[in-house]
């Protein structure tokens, strides 16, 4: 069987086609294969792409060369043919849960905006007090506004707005950083939850090695827009082959609680 | 040289900080752990009167014997570069875009030392080689945006040490850097530290970095001391109930025979998340949270010592085999 995602070759750069100094590339020469159910774990220091990658493999970017592909078909062929079918079916977490909300809608009108988008109806109230209840909230939250919820509630909105149009993959871009360190586990937790039980792939972007061993299976280290190292996270961290990984392994042991 | 002792910030009618007693002695490394909103940043900057001008505070800092509470903003300005030196969080927002580094170095040396152009520039070079910046004679000429973030908080911990301070307070300074430029940066500060025996009051709300940096650890929550002691004891034997709990839902890196086994086991969690500014409820500030509050805890606990060095405040702590005596 194909993989879910499967890349070769890609390359990308931000700027407008056809400028006359082409900016250099953000993502060279990358190959990647992600299978359906697994949890893959992106790496790297910031700027080495991590965040550019998880846009262009559910097509919110368009790279310029090579191939990416999506349950068999181009993302181009997607986005030309059936854009919702791809966008519902791949959905993101974003890392800051107050910025990817709307501070003047209620959480009952940006709990519905994927339904309202891709399927053209308004869910109702049942149906969102039941997406709620699967990320751990109650349906009294529905008529509330952004600021009056906490950071760790925001992130499970936007973990229960991703999940509410039944996507094949979750990508999470760096889904805790932005939280107090006493609710990132539960957030965690959450995310290990409903992928076990959804059956989702899910694609985590993190900065923090402790959180790629706890939830991703398979990791790839980006570094300036190239992957240096991938392979099953128990053995690219216990045994890293790259320099680089090998530094941000010994770094983040360093300041590592176990 | 540095004591804390009932320090009390109040913003309109919310008491956001009290902390009972701080000390950092010469040459030590304190580390202020706490979430946001636990009043770390407030109980450090109010040593330096960097509060915002509503901000009422009371108690005492005594600092090499003197008292920094109650003192002038210009009296303040003296201290502040010249005996207590800062570092703050984002190193691309501390430093002014429009200026050379070099520039910004001297400016730290000549508000607060009489030297002539020739030694201030000596001096800028020989700080930028402290911090170990590569070829500092061109660095001079550079820009901010010129350099990276790891360099960029370099600069600033040159700016911050200047004047040679006996004290050094560090707010989050890795938190904007990546994890290898993190390492760096925080052995460069326990480097200084101790070639300067110069104080460090490291604030962070990240456990295990400020266990890397610091002798001593002092964990607050919802703006008071919840334990203070040697930080292996705290990181090891932590008695308070907020701060076992912080150390249990942190995923840390396994062993590496231990990571396959890892994969997919779930963290212990904190349940709830911190209250907003007035929201704490009284007694012991974590008890609406905490796993094994007790009747007592609507009141406030007593501060409780360990060994003379490991102090905490909790109705119902964790029980450790080594100190079966809690006075």
């Amino acid at each position: 069987m194909p993989a879910l995602v499967e890349i070769s070759g890609m390359h990308f750069r931000y700027g407008k086609a056809g400028g006359r100094v082409p900016a250099a590339w953000t993502l060279r020469d990358l190959s990647l294969d992600i299978s359906a159910d697994s949890t893959l774990g992106i790496v790297g220091e910031s700027g080495s792409g991590k965040s550019t990658l998880v846009r262009v493999a559910c097509g919110l970017l368009r790279h310029q060369e090579g191939r990416v592909a999506f349950d068999g078909r181009e993302i181009d062929d997607w986005l030309k043919s059936s854009p919702k079918d791809l966008r519902r079916r791949n959905q993101i977490v974003f890392q800051s849960p107050r910025r990817s909300l709307d501070p003047r809608m209620s959480i009952r009108r940006a709990l519905a905006q994927p339904v309202r988008a891709l399927e053209r109806r308004v869910p109702t109230d049942a149906e969102m007090v039941e997406w709620l209840a699967r990320v751990g909230l109650g349906g009294e939250i529905l008529p509330r506004f952004p600021h009056q919820l906490s950071g760790g509630q925001l992130q499970r909105i936007g973990i229960a707005r991703a999940l509410s149009v039944g996507p094949d993959v979750l990508y999470a871009d760096e889904p805790v950083s932005a939280l107090d360190v006493s609710v990132q586990a539960q957030v965690l937790n959450l995310l290990m939850d409903v992928r076990s039980q959804l059956g989702l792939t899910l694609v985590m972007v993190s900065h923090d090695l402790g959180v790629v061993s706890r939830l991703c299976e398979e990791v790839i280290v980006l570094q300036h827009g190239v992957i240096v190292e991938a392979g099953r996270t128990s053995e690219v961290l216990a045994d890293p082959q790259n320099p680089y990984t090998a530094s941000l392994v010994t770094a983040a042991r360093a300041v590592s609680l176990t | 040289m540095l004591e804390v002792r009932d320090l009390r910030v109040r913003i309109g009618r919310h008491q956001i900080v009290h902390v009972d007693s701080i000390d950092v002695p010469a040459g030590g490394r304190l580390g202020l752990v706490g979430e946001s909103g636990s009043g770390k940043t407030m109980t450090a900057m109010s040593i330096v009167g960097l509060l915002p001008d509503e901000a009422e505070v009371s108690g005492s800092i005594m600092f090499e014997g003197r008292e920094l509470l109650g003192r002038s903003d210009v009296e303040l300005t003296r201290v502040r570069g010249a005996e207590i030196g800062v570092v703050f969080q984002d190193p691309s927002r501390a430093l002014n875009p429009m200026m050379r580094i070099g520039r910004q170095v001297a400016e730290a040396i000549r508000l607060q030392m009489d030297l002539s152009r020739t030694d201030v520039r000596r001096r800028v070079v020989s700080l930028l080689e402290q911090v170990q910046l590569p070829d500092p004679a061109s660095l001079l000429r550079r820009y901010p945006h010129q350099l990276s973030g790891g360099q960029q908080q370099r600069v600033l911990i040159a700016i911050a040490i200047a004047c040679d301070p006996k004290l050094l307070i560090a707010d989050e300074p890795t938190t904007a850097l990546d994890v290898t430029v993190q390492e760096e940066i925080l052995r460069l500060l326990v480097t200084l530290s101790e070639e300067r025996s110069m104080g460090l009051l490291f604030v962070s709300h990240d456990l295990g970095v400020v266990r890397f940096v610091c002798d001593h650890i002092a964990v607050m929550y919802g703006g008071g001391l919840v334990e203070v002691g040697p930080t292996s004891k705290v990181v090891e034997l932590s008695r308070h109930r907020y701060t076992d709990a912080l150390l249990a839902a942190n995923p840390g890196i396994p062993a590496a025979d231990e990571i396959e086994a890892y994969v997919g086991r779930r963290l212990t969690v904190i349940r709830g998340s911190v209250p907003a500014l007035g929201n704490f409820p009284s007694g012991c500030r974590f008890r609406n949270r905490c796993e094994f509050a007790v009747e007592s805890c609507i009141e406030s606990p007593p501060v409780r010592t360990v060994d003379d060095d490991h102090r905490f405040r909790c109705w119902n702590p964790a029980v450790r085999s080594v100190d079966a005596s809690v006075g």
